[in-house]
């Protein structure tokens, strides 16, 4: 039972041999796979997290979008207020200088009106004074109402064009 | 007591005798592939089956168990002592399951166990540390301790053999004993200490030893 003989040189190449075929058949399929999955969590992780990181990215930047569309807006508001502004100034301001400009015409129509009013009076008048003055040249000045009649005319004529 | 002897099975023209221990041996040898050729078939990195998960758990405790002791960087040495401890977990447990003679109550098996145990042990530490340092460990911390040294590189595989072979051995007398007079129901519980728990304890304690004396090697 003791007995130590050549049986044990067999038994290392047995073991060795053993050691080769569990390497090759159990051991290294084994590790491998348990290495593959590993590989797998570990780049799943690192792709969520890259996900993630893209995502927060992608908000800040439409965070950052929106802030500027709304200054944008706020500026494009105040932008069209001034513009309208200055048209409406513009507006009124051209239809004050229109009415004026109406205005003068009609005041420049009605000189006009009563000059030539005036110059038809004068002539009337001087067609008048002419026409007396041949009277009292014909007729003696026989009559002292006709003079009369004729200054109160003339008169009246004149009160009328410095009104 | 013909229970005790390893008979010699057949004999080769030139290598001699073999042994029954030697022919125990081939087969554990063919179970072992066999049955890890049929469990590593369908192996998937996703959805792994219920045998895969109890597959790699039990490799992945043990590989953890073992980086635990030599080292994440000295992993190329985990397949061995992987063979080891399932081929001592089979032969110690082979009495009861299948009936053969454990092979490790032969020494020539614990022997030659031991031996290839110390070329490892030896071997990892020139590889980390180079052959001058191997060489002068002997003579650290002081020159005078160099014999003992010495002798611990046979001394260590020296207690692994006869911590093995003694055992198991005796496990074995003491179920051969009992079964001669009690035959009936007492060797059940009784081979489950002497077999199985004690074949499985010395399993981890020679792979743990030997992982243990490759570490202070390494150092």
């Amino acid at each position: 039972m003791l007995q130590f003989n050549f049986n044990f040189v067999l038994e290392m190449i047995n073991l060795i041999v053993l050691f080769l075929l569990l390497r090759h058949f159990l051991i290294g399929p084994v590790t491998n796979i348990m290495e593959k999955r590993k590989a797998l969590i570990e780049s799943g992780l690192k792709n969520a997290q890259d996900a993630q990181d893209d995502a927060m990215k992608m908000k800040k930047e439409y965070e950052e979008a929106l802030n500027g569309a709304k200054q944008e807006s706020v500026a494009i508001i105040e932008k069209a207020r001034s513009q309208a502004k200055s048209e409406y100034d513009r507006i009124v301001g051209e239809a004050g200088e229109k009415a004026g400009s109406i205005i003068e015409s009609a005041k420049e129509s009605v000189r006009v009106g009563r000059e030539n009013t005036m110059k038809e009076l004068q002539s009337q008048i001087a067609g008048l004074a002419v026409a007396s003055a041949a009277k009292i040249v014909g007729g003696k000045a026989e009559d002292q109402d006709v003079y009369a009649q004729f200054l109160k005319e003339v008169g009246e004529t004149d009160e009328d064009t410095d009104r | 007591m013909e229970e005790l002897n390893c008979e010699t099975v057949f004999t080769l023209p030139v290598l001699g005798g073999i042994s029954e221990s030697v022919v125990v041996t081939w087969i554990i040898m063919a179970v072992l592939v066999i049955a890890s050729i049929i469990l590593v078939r369908n192996l998937k990195v996703e959805n792994p089956g219920k045998v895969q998960l109890a597959l790699e758990a039990g490799l992945g405790w043990a590989q953890d168990f073992f980086e635990g002791i030599i080292g994440k960087e000295n992993r190329r040495y985990i397949p061995y002592l992987i063979t080891v401890l399932l081929f001592l977990a089979a032969s110690n447990t082979i009495a009861p399951l299948i009936g053969f003679k454990p092979p490790t109550k032969d020494l020539n098996v614990t022997a030659a166990l031991a031996i290839m145990s110390m070329c490892l042990i030896e071997y990892s530490g020139i590889h980390r540390n180079g052959m001058k340092h191997w060489i002068k460990h002997f003579a650290q911390p002081v020159p005078v301790v160099a014999p003992i040294m010495i002798l611990e590189v046979v001394i260590r595989p020296l207690s692994l053999c006869m911590r093995l072979f003694g055992n198991m051995l005796a496990g074995f007398v003491v179920m051969e004993l009992i079964k001669t007079v009690v035959p009936l129901l007492v060797p059940i519980p009784v081979s489950f200490y002497f077999d199985i728990f004690d074949g499985l304890l010395q399993a981890y304690v020679f792979v743990f030893l030997t992982a243990l004396f490759m570490n202070e090697e390494m150092e």
